[in-house]
């Protein structure tokens, strides 16, 4: 190739990169929010990414939900995009989309885990200036925090999960035994129906190498009184009461409690062997009720019942539960920024909440919702508990929640596999913890 | 081993090679079959221990929930225009190509087959982004073409070196008969070249077209709306953060394999001769 | 079938070295030859055209991104200035080295596991009568199973509770393995499925190699008294050499890109000791949403990715003594 031509090509990639680039960048804020204040009055369409919602009876609730906003502006229509259900798969889509400056989806639903990073990335808008005065009230506390980076709100309340201590019902029944106040009995009572020789597994959570584990090992530390992070957001684990949440957990393994498989496990695996009679206990999300209680696919269907989480003896503290769930984002590349705002304000309206709770197998994030007439119809006590818990948030206000997290989970995986000492492990997770929140993770 | 020894009675039946092809046989598909058992199995059923190898209770419940609610066989069209598409337009640039860089005398030849291996030692996770941003500039997202173009680029390289390799192993005495009978180079590359480049035409085809058909991760990023959503895709959106059902994952995956196997199966012939004979035996 | 083998027509020896075979035969040698060169760039141009349009771009693209601070600012990605951060961070980070050397590992392994048997199913195929075709079909089918099934079918088969495989460890040695909960068994599946899903392709390259060597070759061993091992390597092995290198490169740039497997079966773990640079390259792109450290693991696997293969091709050029190709 002759130095002119590889002079032109350069000039053609650089021209190309550079076009490619041009598009992105450098949008003013103020003007997004300009335009996102405004409710558009002509014709417009929105795209909204929304994953699987589990249903209660079998409909559809995206689609109700579209048809009900299509009802109040039948200017707008919305089409779905089906993401991936999964909180990876979803995310790696997401991000590639959002980063590369794409215009759609206009409104996307996220994990709660997400608000914090996906506001330093600028792969949300900031919405705070958009909800109307007095907006939070009407929605849980940790909910708030969890979606504010930095002041700013980057998240609209859509549903909420919130985790419980699933039990059978039948078998404690039989044994006579009640349902465990703390982690001590809860040991003592499995092991009790394990040795008569009534269930396989005692209790049975989540210890895979995932953010399944993130959560796990929060509602551990926090049962114990111990903290991950400061107020002022450095590195805070350590001491007696973060040892005694790392030695239950491996207690539950060495014990025979727990199956050594829960290393591996994630929330469908553990749901799974709950719903297929090989388990007395399972720490769960909320939405395993709607699950567990469906003849056609679990065998304990009838036989189960839900309660907030146990915590340890002495403490006084019970019922922990990770904020968890689902907000709506809005993409600040979208063309149709006023109607994808309206669009996520309407999915946090009591009217959709209402929706949610006669449809949808999830805790509304309205909190009047919870203890109105649709949620007392469903009976399902996950619903109707929700204010009995004690609700906290995972170390998600830093853009490096996914290292903190990661910092979290290896160590703790080491420790329920019986690799690593309790007190080796809390060691670990500081270090590691430390190393995250500087951003010098992997 | 005698090649030659002509084998009698039992002998000819119960052998090593014979034996060889059954073992062969038996560990490349008991895990299908395992699945294509798992898939007609009930939620109860196929999370039983101990397992079972044939379903109790047979129930086609995952096969109807897989159609009706997830539109597994719309998807299967869609994997089945983009894979073909792609290894069609694979095989013709790589076999004009692979047969140039074997054969004729082209000055860079080396650095073109590196740059070809640089190329495609690259690791798509990082070429999704600016690939995303160029099919957005293109308006290429959603569209048939949108995952034919990266697939056909992103498999060529490798495609070109299996043809190049294969091509420089056959012999020379017939292209040159066609030269001195005064066929031009185009000529020579349908006539004599292309029917002695079947094996490696029908090596990198088979390549092309699983690596197209399987892939995962542009198929998800750049067609993500429901009409021109490929079938791993589809597949994998069986999967809930809630449970992972194997049952309908599995129907779906039988959905997405039998077709090819039957296929397969039907021209078994073809597939065999298409693999081993060339114009070299004559 | 035996007899086919030996209709094969001897192929003369100085051919098939490249250079084309006019070259230097014909009367101008010159012009045919410029002659011959257009026409090779016409033939090859579109295929290196398309590559290029689409690859060139997106590959300089990471390497400017693994060079420079990335910001993400409204409307998408920003670049900022140059800086070696991306990669200090990388080779500063144990997990890194760990992940390098899972993937190193799996990568020998699981290619050499599959050349081996790919080799020994590829020498029974052909010696197969009537069955050939049967065998060759279901052959194809795990290679043709889509890799997000695939993985899927097999952390079923390896469920820690009501898995295939860990009932049947049961009734065999008493115990049930926690597969995909330690490390060593965890890796070891990896190497199992791996080998299952792509000795049939390995075993097809080879195949379709066994099929080019002319029967006579054959012959004269045997004339020679030669034993059918000492035939294997004298004889077919060497001629079975381009072959087995397409193979083996293919394989190593597939099995350091290993992903899937992973991803479904283990997330990595337990701990970190399944995770493979290209899981770690995924997290950091798309948890972490760090573009640019996410572009430097590319770069740096692509690297050595590119010195194993280079390496590899030299090595294997200097043995079979063809330095003349390519």
């Amino acid at each position: 190739m002759s130095l002119h031509r590889r002079a032109l090509l350069t000039g053609a990639l650089g021209a190309a990169a550079a076009g490619l680039l041009s598009g992105c960048g450098g949008k003013d804020l103020d003007d997004l929010l300009a335009q996102a204040a405004t409710v558009p009055r002509k014709p417009a369409r929105l795209t909204w990414w929304v994953s699987e919602i589990p249903s209660r009876r079998g409909a559809v609730v995206a689609d109700l939900i579209i048809r009900a906003f299509e009802r109040r502006h039948p200017r707008i229509r919305v089409s779905k995009i089906n993401a991936l259900s999964t909180s990876d798969g979803n995310r790696s889509a997401i991000a590639t989309q959002l980063a590369g400056g794409s215009p759609q989806p206009d409104v996307y639903l996220g994990d709660t885990t997400w608000p914090a990073q996906f506001g330093h990335s600028a792969l949300a808008l900031p919405v705070e200036k958009l909800l109307p005065d007095g907006f939070w009230d009407s929605y849980p506390q940790a909910l708030r925090s969890g979606s504010t980076y930095r002041g700013s709100v980057y998240a609209v309340p859509f549903f909420t999960d919130s985790t419980y201590l699933f039990y059978r019902k039948d078998l404690l029944a039989k044994h006579g035994l009640r349902v465990p106040r703390s982690w001590e009995e809860l040991l003592h009572t499995s092991r009790t129906v394990q040795r008569a020789g009534d269930t396989e597994a005692g209790f049975l959570w989540q210890a895979a190498v995932t953010e399944s584990l993130t959560a796990n090992v929060t509602e551990f530390l926090a049962d114990a009184g111990a903290a991950v992070l400061d107020e002022r957001g450095g590195p805070a684990l350590g001491g007696a009461e973060a040892e005694r949440a790392f030695s239950l957990m491996a207690e539950f393994t060495s014990r025979g409690v727990t199956p050594r498989t829960v290393a591996t496990y994630q929330e469908s695996d553990s749901q799974d062997a709950f719903v297929n009679g090989r388990g007395l206990f399972l720490r769960n999300w909320s939405y395993a009720w709607v699950n567990a209680s469906t003849p056609q696919v679990s065998r304990v269907a009838g036989k189960i019942g839900a309660v907030p989480r146990p915590g340890f003896e002495g403490t006084g503290r019970s019922g922990v539960s990770c904020a968890g769930g689902w907000s709506n984002f809005v993409n600040p590349s979208s063309q149709e920024l006023g109607a994808a705002m309206e669009f996520a304000r309407f999915c946090a309206s009591g009217e959709v909440q209402r929706l949610l709770a006669r449809e949808a197998g999830v805790v509304p994030a309205m909190t009047s919702v919870l203890d109105g007439p649709e949620a007392r119809a469903a009976g399902d006590p996950t619903v109707l508990r929700a204010a009995d818990l004690t609700l906290v948030s995972r170390p998600v206000q830093t853009p490096y929640y996914p290292q903190v997290s990661k910092a979290l989970y290896t160590p703790a995986n080491a420790v329920v596999r019986g690799s690593l000492s309790p007190a080796d492990g809390v060691r670990a997770a500081r270090e590691g913890l430390r190393t995250a929140l500087e951003g010098k993770a992997l | 081993m005698s090649r030659s020894v002509p084998r009698t009675g039992v002998r000819r039946y119960v052998n090593v090679v014979n034996l060889g092809g059954l073992l062969i046989a038996g560990c490349a598909t008991l895990p299908l079959v395992w699945m294509a058992s798992a898939s007609l199995k009930g939620p109860g059923e196929i999370s039983a221990t101990p397992p079972t190898l044939l379903p109790k209770d047979v129930t086609l419940g995952n096969y109807e929930t897989a159609f009706t609610r997830n539109g597994i066989g719309h998807y299967f069209l869609n994997s089945v225009v983009v894979a073909c598409l792609s290894t069609v337009l694979i095989l013709s640039l790589a076999f004009f190509a692979g047969y140039a860089l074997a054969r004729m005398p082209l000055r860079g030849r080396g650095p073109v087959m590196t740059a070809l291996l640089v190329l495609s030692v690259f690791p798509p996770i990082a070429l999704l982004v600016p690939l995303f941003l160029m099919e957005r500039q293109a308006g290429l997202l959603n569209s048939y073409p949108g995952l034919v173009v990266p697939y056909v680029a992103l498999n060529l390289p490798f495609a070109i070196w299996i043809m190049r390799n294969y091509l420089s192993g056959i012999p020379g005495e017939l292209e040159e008969a066609a030269v001195v009978d005064g066929a031009g180079p185009l000529r020579t590359a349908l006539t004599v070249i292309l029917p002695l480049a079947r094996p490696g035409l029908f090596t990198a085809g088979v390549f092309s077209f699983t690596a197209t058909w399987s892939e995962f991760l542009l198929a998800l990023t750049f067609n993500g709306s429901d009409d021109r959503r490929t079938v791993s895709v589809g597949i994998a959106l069986f999967t809930s953060q809630y449970q992972v059902p194997y049952g309908v994952i599995f129907a779906g995956a039988m959905v997405a394999t039998v077709p090819i196997a039957v296929l397969v199966l039907i021209f078994r012939r073809s597939v065999v001769s298409g693999m081993t004979t060339g114009a070299v035996k004559g | 079938m035996s007899s086919v083998l030996h209709r094969k027509t001897a192929r003369t020896p100085s051919t098939g070295d490249g250079g084309g075979p006019v070259t230097g035969r014909s009367a101008p040698p010159d012009s045919v030859a410029r002659r011959r060169a257009r026409a090779g760039w016409l033939f090859a141009s579109p295929a290196l055209l398309v590559v290029a349009a689409v690859t060139v771009f997106p590959v300089l693209f990471s390497l400017v991104l693994s060079f420079s601070e990335v910001r993400l600012e409204y409307g998408g990605l920003r670049l900022g200035s140059p800086t070696l951060a991306h990669y200090e961070a990388l080779l500063t980070h144990s997990e890194w080295y760990r992940a390098l050397a899972f993937t190193l590992g799996f990568t020998v392994v699981s290619v050499f596991v599959e050349l081996v048997l790919g080799t020994l199913v590829a020498l029974v195929l052909e010696r197969l009568g009537a069955a050939r075709g049967w065998i060759l079909a279901l052959l194809l089918l795990p290679w043709a199973l889509i890799n997000v099934i695939a993985a899927q079918l097999w952390s079923y088969l390896f469920n820690g509770t009501y898995g295939a495989v860990g009932w049947l460890c049961e009734q065999v040695f008493g115990t049930r393995p926690d597969i995909l909960g330690e490390p060593l068994p965890a890796m070891a599946a990896m190497v199992v499925v791996d080998v299952w899903k792509t000795t049939p392709f390995v075993a097809i390259v080879v195949l379709a190699g066994l099929m080019l060597i002319p029967g006579d070759v054959y012959e004269a061993a045997e004339i020679d008294g030669a034993s059918a091992w000492t035939t294997f390597w004298k004889v077919t092995l060497p001629q079975l050499r381009p072959i087995i290198a397409i193979a083996v490169l293919f394989r190593i740039l597939q099995a350091f890109g290993i992903f899937d497997l992973p991803f479904v079966l283990t997330q990595g773990g337990p701990g970190t000791a399944t995770q493979s640079v290209a899981i770690l390259g995924y997290r950091i792109l798309f948890q972490n949403l760090d573009f640019g450290g996410g572009a430097a693991v590319a770069v740096t696997t692509a690297a050595i990715v590119l010195g194993c293969c280079l390496l590899f091709l030299r090595v294997f050029r200097a043995q079979a003594d063809e330095g003349g190709r390519a």
